[in-house]
């Protein structure tokens, strides 16, 4: 129990630094790059005076630590604010001409994020479903059969998966399995058909790191001197490999799942939903950033990064559970 | 479990010429690499070879399928894109970018990342605890979301997306060279070279490096392949290198609006990309297994 | 023997496939053939590389490839094992034939309780047991090894087990289903002496108890003539002799075996020893030395725990003299060496060289000093890189410290190749495939390129072979004698010790609990704890301390909780009531010989006389 609570007290506040850490490279990053955001809110015929009023009111002219403290202390109250585009009734309604522009009717970040979090969700499921089906028959008869077809056929399958660039599967995919046979939709989002391709390119992305993980860790753990002899003391292989080895690899598949596989699964996202036109998170950061709409992308991020830590340390946590040396 | 194990006297060669051996004993490797060199040969040979132009607009080329189907003709091996051009060379072209890009960022991730990470594992401390903080922030952003913000707010040229797959990559070498220098760091070799005198430049540089670097280096190959996707990916959003020039991003972007009607303007390329970087996935994949079963000596 | 035997072994042979099937095959066993009767122990003894550990793992039918048996039965009940189906093998394995290997601490699944496993195991080879009734037997099962608040022990991890109390579960875990055969192999060779003696008359109690006949294979000839009925010997994959094993110490048969007897270091019996040293300069200083670690306590929030790995510790070593440091694992010798060799400061006291503290040194006086103060360290495959060729690797001293370049350097280092007995047309090669010997000599060659005049050899012969050893001993004999250089043994082996180091010191919990000279050491040791390591050696010579007397319970606590007063009180069978009290001072006597202890000279037991396997007294060496 005391570990527990030192271990969650000291990684919490270690991800809180990181998370705040990104959310100031990135709030700076957004804020030195070349563009006046006030020009995107206002539009191109707006008047010098009304720029300066609306900067002012909005307090872009401060210095970049001032209003990155305004920033977090408004994040800290669940408020991520407005997009600078975007309308409360949906729709781009940038470039409104009549001067200094009242930020109130445009949509509140949060809003628009929680709209369109389900289908990432959604989306990212079913691919993680997807790929573990992929994964992990292919992964453990690679594993538990080193040096046989089964290890040859693991190394193939990853080797080609990993080598089809998402952007090129969910083309093909778009081509044969909806423009050609009309067997599923594959644009946008209306019902569950419409996940069922993004995802698919979504396992093909994630399915080979899978593959690798589990047919290594399987591996090294079959190679373990308590598997052998485990079997010598009279346990069944079988019973040896349910209830040790899969126990075993489960803490460094833990660890490439936390480590790698969130990260790869959110750029993934991102840029499946940008081939689907899928209305999820990635699509919102896509076009935000196209339409240099800061508020969105820095939210996106920075829960993106809050997201990526906070499955570590679960991963972390977990991992120490089932291998009590680690806490040591 | 057994004393006499393998006591059958090894070749009197170093860990990495025998991993390199071991690989290419296998068939894959052999067929990689030659893939690998048969389409880095003809990067290097098509413009010469092939009478067409990767950048000249031909309308009255528009569309034409590759030879081998109905309609397709010479020197269009692999047809014309939208605008006339020839898919072939933009393709080798594409390709000839994408393998610069992924060979100089995987070079720059793999000196920066293993420097700092021998540096960080070997000092410890407090020099360590913040360097692997920073690893772990720009670990916590998406490569994605990092490209998109750098990308999509400047110009991106072949520097900045290099730049870019330079600063999402490093941290995972760094990490990894810093756990192995943890390791490696406990070995006599090293309380030994210390004990005889050596400074720590020294010994991270002369002692540890060189027997830690290879194995990594091998694994490096499979990085390569990442960053040419990444880079078409950039390409493909539109936050990669700008067309003209050609990249795979931009070739199959373009062509999903003629999808139903010249499938092979991002099929025909597509393909051409997966052969390069399953060879080079294969050969990285074939290296690493070798390279596991020479460290745990059964090579 | 008139009884039917258990087990019978018939023309067993068995061979290993070369590599990737290529090389034909070259045999590790040819024509093996034995009896082993009911409730007996037989032992079989063998040279790392004589086969025996295939010959364990054969009898509990589990070679596997490289290795394959080309011909021969092992015939167990009538029936042949070797040509059972795998489902009836496995329904013998585990539960008639019971097996524990060599290396306890990595036997089990590390990520599941130590009970819990052993309760896994009984319940697979005994169907019918519930949980209940199988975890009441393990945790009776645990308490007769001695293992003790078994009950607590149950549920903890296997790293949290010591290798003495791993090697003990171990044997629960075989015996907890009453089996009629157990091979054991090579059970105490990872354990220290006092350990190691623990669980050979524990073994032997429990065989009694237990009915079950024992195999038991082992390298060293005094651990199986002490517990085997029976022995057997194997040289080169071939059966020797056969013998009861107190006729097969007091006359061999055959040429090999009596080899293997002579090779035995003696400690009493005519033991060859150093000349006691005269010189008087002091080279090496060592004063009131301490070392402590901080680590986190994961048990309290925030917590930590203080390892008092070195509790000062103070010794002299005199120019051109060999001091020993003896002890067994977790005694501090592995930190004191590294506060030697300069790789860590110690928290207090003070380590001079030529009256030279080497503490503070930095830059140019530090490099000075390393040349002159040099450590050979134990483990020869990890201490020279891999990527270097030998040559390359004998130079770096000599780069390092700018000594010599171009021709003179590679004169230089050929020069010491020889010196140390490395053939010159090594210069160019790997490491790679060199042997445990030879690469040590490397290491010993870098060293010397130093031309240093203080070297401390930690543990640096202990992984060779007894040949080996005895050669490199020359060696550092005649270096000694040439070069006028002074040295410091850190060991285990109290062997390799007693013949070549003048003064010894005793180290136990972090301290010196002895220092005297050779003689002292062996022949009228005056702390308790040095008469119980010396009693727990394994020899095939009579011992003047018994283990009867001697034999010391329990394990080393912990270096985080240590013992008030003594810190040897809680295992010291002659423990009293001062000794909880008051901790005991390191006190010279008039000829330098001082002991840790409360018990003046005399209040020890006398040493045993040496009588001799054959029944007659023996005069000390010396």
């Amino acid at each position: 129990m005391a570990f527990a609570i030192e271990f969650f007290l000291r990684r919490l506040s270690q991800g809180l630094l990181i998370v705040l850490l990104v959310a100031f490279v990135i709030f700076t990053l957004l804020r030195v790059a070349p563009g006046d955001p006030i020009r995107i809110i206002l539009g191109p015929m707006a008047t010098a005076t009304a720029m300066e009023e609306t900067a002012q009111k909005l307090g872009l002219r401060d210095p970049i630590p001032v209003q990155f403290g305004r920033f977090v202390l408004d994040v800290a109250q669940g408020d991520f604010g407005r997009s600078f585009i975007r309308g409360k009734q949906g729709g781009a309604s940038g470039g409104s001409q009549d001067g200094a522009m009242d930020m109130a009717d445009r949509a509140p970040v949060m809003g628009l994020i929680a709209t369109a979090l389900p289908y990432t969700l959604l989306l990212a499921g079913l691919g993680l479903v997807f790929s573990f089906l992929i994964a992990v028959p292919i992964g453990l008869a690679a594993g538990l059969n080193a040096g046989r077809w089964q290890q040859k056929l693991g190394l193939y399958v990853s080797s080609l998966f990993v080598s089809l660039p998402n952007i090129w599967v969910g083309v093909v995919l778009i081509y044969l399995l909806s423009a050609k046979s009309g067997l599923l939709p594959a644009i946008g989002y209306r019902n569950f058909a419409y996940a069922i391709i993004p995802a698919i390119v979504v396992a093909v992305e994630m399915s080979p790191v899978l593959i690798r993980a589990i047919a290594v860790s399987i591996a090294s753990n079959v190679q373990e001197a308590y598997f052998d002899i485990g079997q010598v003391r009279g346990i069944g292989r079988n019973r040896m490999i349910y209830r040790h080895v899969l126990r075993n690899a489960a803490v460094p598949l833990l660890n490439v799942f936390g480590a790698q596989m969130i990260g790869m699964l959110l750029g993934g996202l991102f840029v499946v939903e940008y081939i689907f036109s899928f209305p999820g998170i990635g699509l919102l950061t896509i076009n935000a950033v196209f339409q240099r709409d800061f508020p969105i992308i820095q939210a996106v991020a920075i829960l993106a990064s809050a997201v990526l830590v906070l499955i570590n340390i679960l991963v972390d946590f977990a991992s120490t559970t089932i291998d009590r040396r680690l806490k040591f | 479990m057994s004393d006499i194990a393998l006591t059958a006297r090894p070749k009197n060669r170093g860990v990495t010429a025998r991993i390199v051996a071991g690989a290419w004993s296998s068939t894959e490797m052999k067929i990689a690499v030659c893939i690998f060199l048969a389409l880095a040969l003809m990067t290097l040979l098509a413009p010469l070879v092939i009478d067409a132009s990767a950048t000249k607009i031909t309308v009255a080329d528009r569309f034409l399928p590759p030879v081998f189907m109905e309609g397709g003709r010479f020197p269009y091996l692999l047809g014309t894109d939208q605008l006339g051009r020839d898919l072939l060379l933009r393709s080798l072209i594409g390709l000839r970018n994408a393998l610069a890009i992924g060979v100089v960022s995987v070079l720059l991730i793999f000196v920066i990342g293993c420097a700092i990470g021998i540096y960080s594992g070997y000092r410890g401390g407090w020099v360590d605890v913040v360097l692997m903080r920073i690893t772990d922030v720009q670990m916590s952003i998406p490569v994605i979301i990092l490209a998109i913000t750098i990308l999509g707010m400047s110009r991106p040229t072949a520097v900045t997306v290099i730049l870019v797959l330079v600063l999402a990559g490093w941290p995972t070498y760094a990490r990894v060279a810093r756990s192995v220098t943890l390791a490696e760091r406990q070995k006599e070799y090293v309380r030994a070279a210390k004990i005889l005198g050596a400074s720590d430049l020294r010994i991270m540089a002369l002692h540890i490096a060189p027997s830690i670097l290879p194995s990594i280096a091998f694994v490096a190959v499979l990085d390569i392949a990442r960053m040419m996707i990444f880079e078409a990916i950039f390409g493909f959003i539109g936050i990669g290198i700008q067309p003209p020039t050609p990249t795979f991003g931009t070739i199959i972007s373009a062509g999903t609006q003629y999808l139903l009607n010249a499938w092979w303007i991002t099929i025909v390329p597509g393909c051409l990309l997966a052969l390069a970087l399953t060879s080079l996935n294969l050969m990285g994949g074939v290296l690493e297994r070798s390279r596991n079963l020479v460290l745990q000596g059964k090579l | 023997m008139a009884a039917e035997p258990l087990v019978r072994v018939d023309n067993l042979s068995v061979t290993l496939a070369g590599r990737g099937g290529q090389g034909g095959t070259r045999p590790v066993l040819s024509d093996i053939s034995f009896d082993v009767a009911p409730r007996s122990v037989l032992g079989i003894i063998g040279e790392s590389g004589s086969g025996k550990t295939v010959l364990s793992n054969a009898l509990v039918n589990w070679v596997q490839a490289p290795l394959n048996i080309a011909s021969g039965h092992i015939f167990y009940g009538g029936r042949d094992l070797l040509a059972l189906p795998e489902t009836e093998m496995a329904k013998l394995r585990g539960r008639e034939i019971a097996y524990i290997g060599a290396n306890p601490t990595v036997a089990l699944d590390p990520t599941v309780p130590v009970g819990r496993q052993i309760v896994e195991k009984l319940m697979e080879v005994e169907p019918g047991i519930a949980r209940a009734a199988a975890r009441r037997r393990v945790i009776e099962t645990l308490d007769a090894v001695r293992i003790p608040s078994a009950g607590r022990r149950f549920d903890e991890y296997p790293f949290q087990f010591s290798g003495g109390m791993m090697q003990r579960a171990m044997i629960v875990d075989a015996l907890v289903s009453n089996p009629k055969l157990l091979v054991a192999d090579n059970i105490t060779q990872p354990l220290d002496v006092t350990v190691a003696a623990q669980i050979i008359r524990l073994l032997r109690d429990l065989q009694n108890d237990f009915e079950t006949a024992v195999v038991f294979i082992s390298s060293a000839l005094g651990v199986v003539s002490d517990i085997a009925d029976d022995v057997l010997v194997i040289n080169a994959g071939r059966i020797v002799e056969r013998q009861p094993a107190g006729a097969l110490t007091r006359a061999p048969e055959h040429a090999y075996t009596r080899a293997l007897i002579e090779k035995v270091p003696r400690l009493w019996t005519g033991a060859q020893t150093p000349a006691a040293s005269h010189a008087a300069d002091v080279v090496l200083e060592v004063r009131d030395v301490e070392r402590t670690y901080v680590v986190p306590d994961r048990t309290t929030l925030f917590g930590e725990n203080r390892v008092r790995a070195v509790r000062g510790v103070s010794f002299d070593v005199r120019r051109g003299e060999s001091f020993g440091l003896i002890g067994e694992s977790g005694c501090g010798k592995s930190t004191l060496s590294r506060l030697l060799s300069s790789i860590e400061p110690p928290d207090k006291g003070a380590i001079r060289v030529g009256g030279q503290d080497i503490a503070g040194l930095r830059g140019k006086p530090l490099l000075e000093m390393r040349r002159r103060f040099q450590l050979l360290l134990q483990d020869p495959y990890n201490a020279i890189a891999a990527h270097a060729s030998i040559g390359r690797t004998i130079e770096e001293p000599l780069r390092i410290h700018g000594l010599a370049s171009g021709a003179a350097l590679k004169a230089r280092v050929r020069d010491v190749m020889a010196e140390v007995g490395l053939p010159a047309d090594l210069y160019d090669s790997l490491p790679v495939g060199l042997s445990a010997g030879q690469r040590q000599r490397v290491n010993i060659a870098r060293a010397l390129a130093l031309e240093p005049s203080l070297m401390i050899l930690d543990e640096t012969l202990s992984a060779l072979d007894q040949v080996e050893q005895a050669r490199l001993l020359a060696l550092f004999e005649t270096l000694q004698q040439k070069h006028g250089i002074t040295y410091l043994y850190i060991s285990h082996d109290l062997a390799m010790v007693r013949r070549v180091c003048a003064r010894i010191g005793v180290m136990y919990l972090g301290r010196i609990v002895e220092l005297a000279d050779n003689a002292a050491i062996f022949e009228n040791p005056r702390h308790p704890y040095t008469r119980a390591l010396l009693s727990s050696v394994l020899t095939v010579e009579p011992k003047p301390f018994l283990p009867e007397t001697y034999l010391l319970e329990g394990e080393p606590p912990d270096p985080i909780h240590i013992p008030q007063g003594c810190s040897f009180r809680s295992r010291c069978p002659f423990a009293f009531d001062r000794c909880a009290r008051e901790d005991p001072a390191l006190v010279f006597d008039g000829a330098g010989a001082a002991a840790a202890c409360h018990l003046a000279d005399g209040q020890l037991p006398q040493a045993a006389p040496l009588i001799a396997a054959g029944g007659h007294p023996i005069p000390p060496a010396n």
